[in-house]
């Protein structure tokens, strides 16, 4: 079987990496939008976790005025703990 | 904790990807017959074998499932199939670009491992529909672990009936790696062999630990007594 | 005799008779398939078949219409509560994929004994490939039946019932068609029936119905459980 002159074949090779980067690619887009969902559910469970603190021992709580990243930009003290 | 270990692997699969990368391009030397095209098998077999692999190991994964009942063995089955399925797409892509190059035509039937291959995709292409149309979440999770066995059986099979369905006239086109091949290209396919391996065993371990995420949430959405979020459109196997 | 035997025997003999009396499965499937005959002889544009093309036209024809009686197989037992009959009693579970896999099995058998006929009247010039076609007809029809009971338990209990059935059984028989139409090929070929490769191909095809038998045996329980 003949073999291609080099950059004809190269386009193919060349090719079939990409499509493999692509589909590594595409694999992050997924999960990074899976990821984003996971932030926007444990923000939402934060604020109620919070709201539901501050409503039932009436002690001031932080309120939603400090974002939380930068809770996780300290040592694991933040509220609730590591799992 | 499925995130351990997380970081080392994907650093392990960086590295190696990497060096396999330069092995291939720099350092394997050129095919005799096929020429340049013959890189491709560097990306295409490993993809494949890695994959093959992965279904096998879905279902020892269905094997425990069965016997143990713990359903976070169901967890890992589904993810090794669904990281099969998916480095599946690639071998099916990676083969007929391949083929193109080879035989001018976009897909071949004379190639009795790609045909094999197509056959077996198609099959847990299926595990998707089937296992999301079982309602009960226990049931579904036993049934596609009946379905990973019975399909982790046939794998073998049907590689054997559609090698022997080849036509006699056309001798195996492209030659494994494994056979006579000089050391060099030994070297360089092992080397890609181990990073596509490394890879899917990082994005498998990567979906688990996402899917342990989503689970965790659940459960402090149920801790607090918080309200559901809006209705899912199916029951996804879940890592609690 | 065994409970586990009695309870076979019980339960085929019911869905024998029951198929007997109502005759749901076994017309359809034979109505079917010669239908599909006459729609190949039009959109092939061919008034004979032989060689490989036969084979494949025959096997298409039979599997598509096998399908149509696994996917019927179960709904009895759905609509009626066997399975939880099944789980109740002390026997071996296995009895009734045995019991299932068996009158699929007679299910298969009736419908070849019409359309295999029909097949040679509208498309082989001779019968003299019949008799060695038996053989393969029995040893496809084992393992088609065992895949086919596994797959129709399986897709049952689920939503889309109809269509799981084809959907998941038609890749997994797939090397059991391979096997059957390489048998077949030879055996309709225009002189008159060649072996080319029976053996290994019949090799092939018991070595499918022994595994999938095995598959079937290991797992079913698991799919009774509730």
């Amino acid at each position: 079987m003949p073999a291609l002159p080099l950059d004809e074949a190269g386009k193919y090779v060349a090719g079939a990496y990409i499509v493999f980067l692509v589909l590594i690619v595409i694999y992050v887009a997924i999960m990074a939008a899976k990821l984003q969902r996971i932030e926007k559910e444990l923000r939402e469970l934060a604020r109620f976790a919070e709201s539901r603190a501050t409503s039932d021992q009436a002690a001031p709580g932080r309120g939603s005025g400090t974002p939380s990243i930068s809770d996780s930009l300290a040592s694991h003290g933040s509220r609730g703990g590591g799992a | 904790m499925y995130g351990k270990g997380l970081r080392p692997l994907s650093i392990a699969t960086v590295v190696t990807l990497a060096a396999a990368l330069y092995l291939v391009f720099f350092y394997a030397p050129l095919d005799a017959d096929q020429g340049f095209i013959q890189k491709i098998f560097y990306l295409h077999v490993p993809l494949a074998i890695t994959a093959l692999v992965g279904f096998v190991v879905g279902g020892v994964f269905a094997i425990a499932h069965l016997r143990s009942g713990d359903r976070r063995w169901d967890a890992y089955s589904y993810v090794s199939i669904h990281m099969s399925v998916i480095f599946g797409v690639a071998v099916l892509i990676t083969g007929s670009i391949w083929a193109k190059a080879s035989w001018g035509h976009w897909w071949v039937w004379d190639e009795p491992t790609l045909v094999s291959f197509l056959i077996v995709f198609l099959l847990y292409a299926t595990y998707y529909p089937f296992r999301y149309a079982i309602e009960d979440p226990e049931r579904q999770a036993r049934y596609a672990s009946v379905f990973a066995v019975t399909a982790g059986a046939f794998v073998p099979l049907n590689f054997l009936a559609v090698r022997m369905a080849q036509s006699l006239v056309h001798p195996r086109v492209f030659a494994t790696a494994n056979g006579g091949l000089p050391n060099s290209m030994l070297l360089t396919f092992l080397a890609s062999l181990v990073a596509i391996a490394l890879l899917w065993v990082t994005l498998v371990k990567f979906e688990l630990t996402a899917k342990s995420a989503s689970g965790q949430v659940k459960r402090l959405r149920r801790a607090l007594d918080a309200p559901a979020p809006g209705p899912r459109s199916r029951v996804a196997p879940e890592v609690g | 005799m065994t409970p586990s035997r009695a309870a076979f025997a019980a339960i085929l003999a019911k869905d024998l008779r029951s198929e007997l009396r109502t005759l749901q499965s076994l017309p359809a499937m034979a109505l079917f398939a010669v239908t599909a005959f006459v729609i190949f002889r039009f959109g092939l544009d061919r008034t004979s078949l032989s060689g490989s093309l036969a084979a494949g036209v025959l096997w298409a024809t039979l599997l598509f219409a096998a399908v149509l009686g696994i996917n019927r197989l179960f709904v009895a037992e759905r609509e009626e509560g066997g399975f939880d009959a099944i789980r109740l009693a002390p026997i071996d579970r296995t009895a009734l994929f045995a019991a299932k896999g068996t009158a699929l099995l007679v299910y298969l058998l009736a419908l070849e004994l019409i359309a295999v006929p029909v097949f040679a009247l509208f498309f082989l010039g001779s019968v003299s490939a019949l008799p060695p076609l038996v053989t393969v007809l029995l040893l496809a029809d084992l393992g088609l039946a065992a895949t086919g009971t596994l797959i129709s338990s399986m897709a049952v209990n689920s939503r889309a019932r109809d269509l799981l059935v084809p959907l998941v059984l038609l890749p997994l028989v797939v090397p059991l068609m391979i096997a059957a139409t390489g048998a077949t090929d030879p055996l309709l070929a225009v002189g008159g029936p060649t072996y080319n490769r029976f053996g290994a191909w019949l090799a092939v095809l018991g070595l499918y119905d022994l595994i999938f038998l095995l598959v079937g045996y290991a797992v079913f329980d698991f799919l009774l459980e509730d």
